[in-house]
């Protein structure tokens, strides 16, 4: 094989890459534009629910306030706004208060107090959820506050009701949290766009040629059919790759610099990969591109037309979804075995990566896998493109 | 150069079985001639000229372009030869020097051959103006001179050409048949398909008549003439359409 020639045609074709309005889109404004610009506005939209339902979850209906007088002092001490209302239930499921509380008569020995409180809420509302567990914590201290004043009155010590004390130690690194956030949508996003950025230069450059009627020119040429096609799945490769290394590099940004508020967006920007990593995942992700060309390259030498080659490589792309979403999933780990499947292997091995605690035969297994794979794959595109009836349709 | 024997091409098709797109056609040309293949559409020609072009693989006989066997070595075969269909589009998104500058290296024409060589064509055929603009802002003329600079951009000996000004206006097919003419002059073996029977009698040495899949005579002019009786070269060509078996000057 000529590689020559193969870099001639590499050459041509990202040249016309880069001056194809549908790939550059997919290749960098999707990963550049579309990824920060999501990201931003996910981020303000949950700021500003979060906000929302903070203030709704202020709001606590009651029959009236007289008939509430063992916890309205507590409920108003914990900031709530008592709002009288006749039916508690229909209140609470109108979103006209976030929760409600009642109290009643408790049955014989029920309660020291002789009260049985009931907390009204909507599960399937954020606010009403919030508002139910502040409710909670407010009457919780009440209870405790109760039991200490009869404590006082009887001689025994306080402390008997803290018999012990909890601690709650997290032994997970920095990094390591971080990089459960980070990794676990990282691998999905790349993958998936990695896929949709050479779905466009593969299809441009088999279906496409055959459309705009130049690939018979280049066939009638010495290249060889192998030179030509490895030319052809170098630059589809380039474009993956290049798709990867931008949807990395903007996703890193975007969890370091979009606006945040709250705590729980505190972790999330948190999640900002630190460079080692980035480029390790990058390194992972290589035989995967290739292994994605040679794949889609092939595929879309059966169509005859773009629009043919996009419902042919359509599916695949929802395709390679499946396995990527499957390496979201949390408490999945990268054995040998998992390591070969392809997709899914990189996808768990970038979130490993972050996690800061891949093993060194599963990255192998991953890499040497994928490396098969693109090798087959590169193989069958070579063999589909000696066809003359896959090429002529004859 | 081209010497064709019992080339045979058929093809598996799901509603007509197996189709005889070329049935053991035989022929030659030599260098400093033009021979056309003159025939109906679909009557096999540019099967025939894609077999040459070794971009199909023959189902019998065989044929050597330039003493290279179109199946042992169809490299050998290619690097000979300048290949140009009128169904050819264009590299739109690139500058004919880009397209040169890219089958220039396909031809193995590297460094500053490559870069002198591209300047040659674009003096030669006049493109300097638009040289360095993208092909899908030139008219079809212009993207016409382009295809052929490119045909023609590593000096081939052999030029196969396939229905060259099939949907080009007047001025543009002019533009054809002056090139065609001048590579005749310098010497090269042109073998090239039409059905417009003006451009086959101004241009061709000899004729074949191709239907199909099957070469029903070849000769030049004359020999057609004398063979069948008539005068014009649409008379003689319809006449042999007709005769059931091939026969004639150079069969």
């Amino acid at each position: 094989m000529n590689l020559r020639t193969s870099a001639a045609v590499y050459q041509k074709e990202l040249l016309e890459i880069f001056r194809d309005r549908r790939t550059m889109i997919s290749m960098v404004v999707v990963p550049l534009v579309a990824i920060p610009l999501m990201f931003n506005l996910i981020n303000r939209f949950m700021t500003s629910r979060e906000k929302q339902a903070e203030g709704e979850s202020i709001t606590v209906g009651v029959l009236d306030e007289s008939k509430v007088p063992t916890v309205l002092p507590a409920l108003k001490a914990a900031g709530f706004r008592p709002v009288v209302k006749a039916d508690l239930r229909a209140a609470v499921a109108n979103k006209e208060v976030a929760a409600a509380v009642e109290e009643a008569e408790a049955e014989t020995g029920d309660a020291v107090t002789g009260k049985r409180i009931s907390i009204y809420i909507d599960r399937t509302r954020q606010a009403s959820d919030i508002a139910g567990d502040k409710i909670r914590t407010a009457l919780d201290k009440l209870k405790i506050d109760t039991v200490r004043a009869s404590l006082r009155g009887s001689g025994v010590s306080e402390k008997i009701l803290t018999p012990f004390s909890t601690t709650r130690v997290n032994v997970a690194s920095e990094k390591k949290m971080s990089g459960l956030i980070f990794g676990s949508a990282l691998g999905y996003i790349v993958i998936l766009l990695m896929f949709t950025g050479a779905m466009y230069p593969a299809i441009d450059m088999t279906a496409g040629e055959k459309e705009r009627r130049t690939l018979e020119a280049v066939l009638c040429s010495p290249a060889g059919r192998n030179e030509i096609v490895f030319g052809k799945i170098l630059a589809t490769s380039t474009a993956a790759f290049i798709t990867a290394l931008l949807t990395l590099g903007s996703m890193a940004y975007s969890f370091r610099f979009a606006p945040h508020a709250s705590q729980s967006q505190e972790a999330f920007h948190m999640g900002a990969p630190d460079i080692g990593s980035l480029a390790m995942a990058l390194f992972a992700v290589i035989p995967t591109a290739i292994m994605a060309a040679s794949l889609m390259v092939a595929i879309a030498l059966f169509a005859k037309s773009y629009k043919e080659g996009q419902s042919y490589l359509t599916p695949i792309v929802m395709l390679a979804a499946f396995p990527a979403v499957v390496g979201m999933l949390p408490g999945l780990e990268l054995t040998p075995v998992l390591a070969l499947i392809p997709i899914f292997n990189v996808c768990q091995l970038i979130k490993e990566i972050f996690l800061g605690e891949f093993s060194r035969a599963a990255f192998a297994v991953t890499l040497g896998s994928n490396l098969v794979y693109a090798a087959i794959a590169f193989y069958i595109a070579s063999r589909i493109f000696k066809s003359e009836s896959v090429l002529f349709r004859v | 150069m081209i010497q064709v024997d019992k080339l045979a091409k058929s093809f598996k098709d799901k509603k007509r079985g197996i189709v005889h797109a070329l049935d053991h056609v035989s022929f030659q040309v030599k260098a400093g001639e033009i021979f056309g293949l003159l025939g109906p559409n679909g009557a096999g020609k540019t099967t025939c000229l894609r077999l040459l072009a070794t971009i199909l693989k023959p189902t019998s006989g065989t044929a050597q372009v330039g003493g290279a066997d179109i199946v042992q070595s169809p490299e050998s075969v290619r690097r000979q030869i300048g290949f140009l269909s009128g169904d050819m589009g264009s590299h739109a998104r690139l500058t004919p020097r880009e397209v040169l500058s890219f089958f220039g290296k396909l031809n193995g024409i590297t460094g500053s051959k490559l870069s002198q060589r591209i300047d040659q064509m674009v003096e030669l055929f006049d493109f300097r103006e638009y040289a360095d603009t993208k092909i899908d802002k030139l008219s079809t003329g212009m993207k016409q001179k382009v295809a052929i600079a490119r045909t023609v951009l590593h000096d081939p000996p052999i030029l196969i050409l396939d229905e060259p000004s099939a949907g080009l206006d007047v001025p543009t097919a002019r533009l054809i048949e002056r090139f065609i003419l001048n590579a005749k002059e310098s010497g090269k073996c042109i073998l090239f398909s039409t059905h417009v029977m003006e451009e086959a009698e101004y241009l061709c040495d000899r004729i074949g008549v191709v239907h199909q899949g099957r070469l029903k005579a070849e000769g030049t002019m004359e020999q057609l003439r004398e063979l069948t009786g008539k005068q014009r070269l649409r008379e003689i060509f319809l006449d042999l359409l007709d005769m059931p078996e091939a026969v004639g000057a150079g069969i």
